[in-house]
């Protein structure tokens, strides 16, 4: 009993039973030595194939099975529950394909009949072979971390809270926001981006389950799905908790830095927050400015804070936090085509991009909102170009698709100020989807803004005159003079994309966006197990998408690993013979999911099975054969292919 | 003399060429009963020994076929086998083995037209190449190499 | 105590592994009060007829080294192997071809007409060949070998009791499998006398390999200067390494020579597939072209992997029934 098997012949109605020679396969089953029983259904799927097969297993005391039937990836999993319920484990049911791949492909009922034959030799070798596979459940952290504290990182995280659980943010910056927070009316309904940002803000700052992290650099994520460590340096901010950011010691501070919250465009002392009222509140010390930290006197912030919250003896510190899931929201960076002499942004001109623009316009912004140019004048004419910088050689190579809605919006913006502005914009084609969008643009174009269609956006030229102005060369248009170009630009992976990337074994798609796992059915998810992206970092998304985004990366993080729920993992993972495996380490190299790892003390490499899907590339790779692919051994393929061979 | 038939034997992929596959059944589209398959989740699992094996056991032509170059199931399984099978070509060249009797496809799991012609195909060159006999510790037509 | 009698005969091999027996170093002294060389054409003057002469089974080891070519080295494997308890399969000829086996590469008729023939150094007009039967010029009949179309390893002509690959094996290695041999304390039959492991598990430079490993350019050691401490594969340069059998205290990468796999295959029968299989996993390169040109960056792939191992390779070791 122990080396046959019991062979099950699918009729499955006419679909085998009229193409192979069942009959002749039943006679020739019973003189085949590895072959206890052997039986002929009509539909072995069907309830009354189910409760046969089950009823024919039990009373047979069956070792093993093998169903010549239709394709295991239709019914391998029906079958293996008929199994599983008369206490056989579902390793040990094997099929033979007699029907996709023999009796619907082959005509010549003859020749059909053979392959079948074969087919099903080859399948009662492999099943003498099958060993028992156990099903393996894995307990789970059921806390989150999110990277990133823009919008997406926000809403993701209030997610993770509202469902009970711990999330903690790592944000690189001293507080959150991210770009949103540089905004004031949102494109195209004009929401006041503040006024929805800052109750979420609130809520992130009241919920005990929310830890913000800020001024981080995520260094390492360790471990795997339901069980990572995530780590990171907080740079020393010279702040203590104390500080509620009640500014006093601004003021006295005698350095001026140039600010990169405000792109350059303002500054703010060496002891700074962001903008009036960030959250957290706390401000932080730039060490590369402070005359303190540079070496020189200076007490100015200390002698004026009420609160002793300066601290200059504050070190660079490593948090660790364990977590089940991480959600990556560290969003995109906004082209500024500064190596594109003809687009003439050189920090000294009033060419903007509309990131700075915003700046210029926001009430966070260095002019609290007053859109002037660089000499202080209103500007009276304005021109805003699209796909600045995108679509062409000597940039982005591809569009962004959320630009065009804000280059449109800033002609409501500039008209808010200055009513009587002329506004231009050049454009080539116009990415502007659904109902609202197209009506926003009606509308500008109704409140006065001038499209100005042009084919060759690359062969726009801005050049500076001598009084200050901009003449902007169009192809295919009459020149325009200008007091202020606004340039649309696009969004592209941000700075530390790429090393992230690298400390999560994450992929990057050819443009340096993070990669998902698959673009319909797992937009979120990327192709390790427990990290997934929401926002900007996968690919340009606008305020809404981001959202949308967040919530699905959390959501499914949150439906995988649910407090006191196991997780079920794969059973035919590798196994790698601690005996015969030399280290050589060619294997780690070659998994996909880096599920091997190298136990230095025995200076053998080994799996982990919690991560490891079964694809077996590790076990063709091994150059000495150490590492068994459970159900897929080469024992088990030699013995099929000795089947289909010689039948 | 009756005609030669030969014997070929396909590794395919679970993901992919063997979904290719059941598109051909599904869709009537008929290929060789020359070809017989053997299922892998991944056409990384496949090394050169199980290639050789099917040779040494009988098979005139063998086959590898997975998911096309991106889409492998498994990030990049395909990609190793694309490797591994380039250079796994140029020794049977240097062992004399005719390279037609070794191919590697891909095969995406709707392209059930896509999976008869390359069967079709492979069978009918491997057809005209002859038998392979292997006698002792080479192969027949290498000895003329 | 009597003496157990040993025999050593070479089939189609360099001579190397005779001279193997003399890096026993001093120790050859101890064997030799064990053991009575009985038959050992390379070091004494015997004859096939004095191991005709013989019961069988009165030999306790043969230890027969080199590949199997000729007729004559079949036939006296196979007298050797009737005549012994134990054969020993000495060396990575007789184990799995050694390099004599990379003429599998060519036939018979292709390595004649270079020999023989078509080197520039020949001078043959009248085209003599080496013939199995011919007459001498006072016209006696002559017999010589047959040659056979194919290099063969010695278990595929005869049954080997035990394996001691190398080339050749070196002093370490043949004093204790002499050792355990005289003690008795040998592994189950159609074993290896040395451990079933690769050489990456001794090997010291294994710690600077990353987690990693990617080839992105194979290099050759005429274009570069190999960095003595840094593992072979991680500057671009092939090491047999991890397709080769541990054991023999790599000697040739202690002397920053990378391991070119003279122990054979282990875990498998076919060392060239293996170590195939484990590059193409770590080769860079996504494109046709990209691989294209990184494998150009070996030009002779058979020779490489089966430097030592064609034997054992790939189209198959099944014991030859008859010649061609």
């Amino acid at each position: 009993m122990a080396d046959k098997t019991t062979l099950f012949l699918c009729r499955c109605g006419a679909n085998i039973a009229d193409f192979v020679d069942l009959e002749a396969l039943e006679a020739w089953a019973k003189t085949n030595a590895g072959v206890d029983h052997v039986c002929v259904h009509d539909f072995l799927c069907a309830p009354s194939g189910k409760e046969f097969i089950e009823e024919t297993l039990k009373s047979q005391g069956s070792k093993r099975a093998v169903m010549a039937a239709c394709s295991p990836k239709l019914h391998q999993k029906t079958f293996n529950e008929c199994a599983e319920h008369v206490g056989m484990n579902s390793a040990q049911v094997g099929m033979a394909n007699i029907r996709e791949q023999c009796a619907w492909v082959t005509p010549d009922k003859v020749q059909a009949t053979e392959k079948a034959r074969t087919l099903i030799q080859a399948a009662l070798n492999r099943s003498l072979l099958h060993v028992d596979l156990k099903p393996q459940h894995m307990e789970c952290l059921t806390d989150m971390v999110v990277i990133g504290g823009g919008i997406a990182g926000i809403e993701a995280a209030l997610q993770a809270a509202e469902a009970g659980r711990k999330v903690t943010i790592f944000e690189k910056e001293i507080s959150l926001g991210g770009e949103l927070i540089k905004v004031e009316e949102i494109a195209p309904m004009g929401e006041c981006a503040p006024c929805l940002l800052a109750p979420r803000l609130s809520a992130i700052r009241d919920n005990p389950d929310i830890t913000v992290v800020s001024g981080v650099t995520v260094t390492d994520v360790l471990g795997f799905s339901g069980n990572f460590t995530v780590k990171a340096r907080k740079k020393a901010r010279y702040i203590t908790d104390a500080c509620i950011g009640c500014e006093a010691c601004f003021e006295p501070c005698p350095v001026d830095v140039q600010s990169t919250f405000h792109l350059g465009l303002g500054t703010h002392k060496a002891v700074y927050t962001l903008f009036p009222g960030s959250e957290p509140a706390a401000a932080a010390i730039d060490q590369d400015h402070c005359l303190h930290l540079q070496g020189k006197e200076c007490q100015a912030c200390v002698d004026n804070c009420p609160f002793g919250a300066i601290d200059f003896a504050q070190k660079d510190e490593v948090i660790e936090v364990q977590c089940g899931a991480v959600i990556v929201a560290i969003g995109a960076e906004v082209y500024a085509p500064k190596d594109v002499p003809r687009l003439g942004l050189n920090g000294t001109s009033n060419v903007f991009t509309y990131a700075e623009f915003e700046r210029l316009t926001c009430s966070n912004g260095p002019t609290g909102a007053t859109l002037t140019l660089r000499n202080g004048s209103a500007p009276k004419s304005v021109a805003v170009l699209h796909c600045a910088g995108s679509l062409c050689a000597d940039g982005l190579s591809y569009c962004s698709g959320v630009c065009c809605v804000n280059a449109l919006m800033a002609g409501e913006t500039i008209r808010k100020q200055i009513p009587d502005a002329i506004v231009y914009n050049i454009h080539d084609r116009l990415v502007l989807s659904g109902a609202e969008q197209e009506g926003f643009m009606r509308h500008q174009i109704k409140s006065g803004t001038q499209m100005v269609p042009c084919k060759d956006l690359a062969g726009v030229h801005i050049m500076e005159q001598p009084d200050g102005q901009l003449s902007v060369t169009v192809p295919g248009q009459a020149k325009l003079l200008v007091d202020m170009v606004i340039l649309s630009t696009g969004l592209r992976p941000g700075a530390n994309a790429k090393q992230l990337a690298a400390t999560l074994n994450a992929e990057l798609d050819a443009y340096g966006f993070f990669k998902s796992d698959h673009p319909i059915l797992n937009a979120t998810g990327s192709v390790i197990d427990g990290i997934a992206m929401a926002g900007s970092c996968v690919q340009p998304c606008h305020a809404p998408q981001s959202v949308v985004m967040a919530q699905a990366a959390m959501g499914r993080a949150l439906s995988r690993l649910v407090p006191g729920r196991t997780i079920e993992l794969e059973t035919m993972v590798s196994f790698i013979d601690p005996e015969h495996c030399a280290g050589c380490k060619l294997c780690m190299a070659t998994c996909p999911y880096k599920a091997i790892r190298f136990n230095s003390e025995k200076k053998t490499s080994e799996v982990n099975e919690a991560i490891c899907r079964g694809c077996g590339t590790c076990a063709a790779t091994c150059p000495s054969n150490a590492i068994t692919a459970r159900h897929f051994t080469n024992d088990q393929l030699l013995a099929e292919v000795k089947g289909v061979l010689h039948g | 003399m009756a005609e030669f038939e030969p014997n070929i034997v396909a590794f395919v992929c679970n993901w992919c060429s063997y979904g290719g596959a059941d598109s051909a059944g599904g869709q009537k589209l008929a290929y060789p009963a020359n070809v017989h398959l053997v299922r892998v989740m991944c056409s990384g699992r496949i090394d050169p020994e199980h290639v050789v094996a099917a040779f040494r056991e009988g098979a005139d032509g063998v086959m590898v076929m997975g998911c096309h170059p991106g889409n492998c199931h498994y990030r990049n399984g395909n990609h190793k086998a694309l490797r591994r099978f380039r250079l796994f070509e140029r020794v049977l060249i240097q062992l004399g083995i005719a390279k037609d009797r070794f191919e590697l496809e891909w095969v995406a799991a709707g392209e059930g037209k896509k999976f008869q012609e390359v069967t079709t195909a492979m069978t009918e060159r491997v057809r005209n190449l002859g038998p392979l006999s292997i006698t002792g510790n080479v192969a027949e037509e290498a000895l003329h190499v | 105590m009597s003496k157990v009698k040993a025999a050593i005969y070479w089939c189609s091999s360099c001579g190397g592994c005779d001279e193997s027996i003399v890096d026993l170093g001093e120790r050859i002294l101890a064997i030799r009060e064990a053991v009575d060389f009985v038959f050992w054409p390379c070091a004494m003057d015997p004859k096939y007829s004095d191991v005709e002469a013989m019961a069988d089974g009165e030999i306790t080891v043969s230890l027969i080294n080199g590949a199997i070519r000729t007729s004559e080295q079949e036939e006296i494997a196979k007298l050797l192997r009737r005549k012994s308890q134990l054969v020993v399969a000495f060396g990575s000829c007789a184990c799995f071809g050694g390099i004599p086996a990379l003429a599998n590469l060519k036939s018979k008729e292709g390595i004649f007409d270079r020999s023989y023939l078509n080197s520039p150094t020949n001078v043959n007009p009248e085209g003599i060949v080496p013939l199995e039967h011919s007459k001498t010029a006072e016209g006696y009949p002559m017999e010589l070998p047959r040659f056979y179309e194919t290099v063969y390893k010695l278990d595929d002509v005869i049954e080997v009791d035990y394996y001691l690959p190398g080339c050749s094996p070196n002093g370490d290695m043949v004093a204790n499998a002499m050792g355990a041999i005289l003690a008795g304390k040998l592994p189950p039959k159609g074993s290896f006398l040395l451990p079933d492991i690769a050489l990456c598990k001794s090997c010291d430079r294994n710690a600077t390999k990353p987690d990693s490993l990617t080839i992105t350019e194979f290099k050759r050691l005429i274009h570069v200067q190999a960095d003595p401490e840094q593992c072979f594969l991680n500057q671009g340069i092939l090491c047999m390494g991890p397709a080769t059998r541990d054991g023999c205290g790599y000697p040739c990468v202690k002397g920053n020579m990378p391991c070119t796999g003279c122990m054979g295959p282990v875990g498998s029968k076919d060392q060239g597939a293996r170590m195939l299989s484990a590059l193409g996993g770590i080769l860079e390169g996504e494109s046709e072209e990209q691989i294209s040109k990184v494998l150009d960056g070996l030009p002779d792939p058979a020779g490489t992997f089966y430097r030592y191992s064609m034997s054992s390779s790939l189209m198959g070791s099944k014991r030859k029934e008859n010649n061609p």
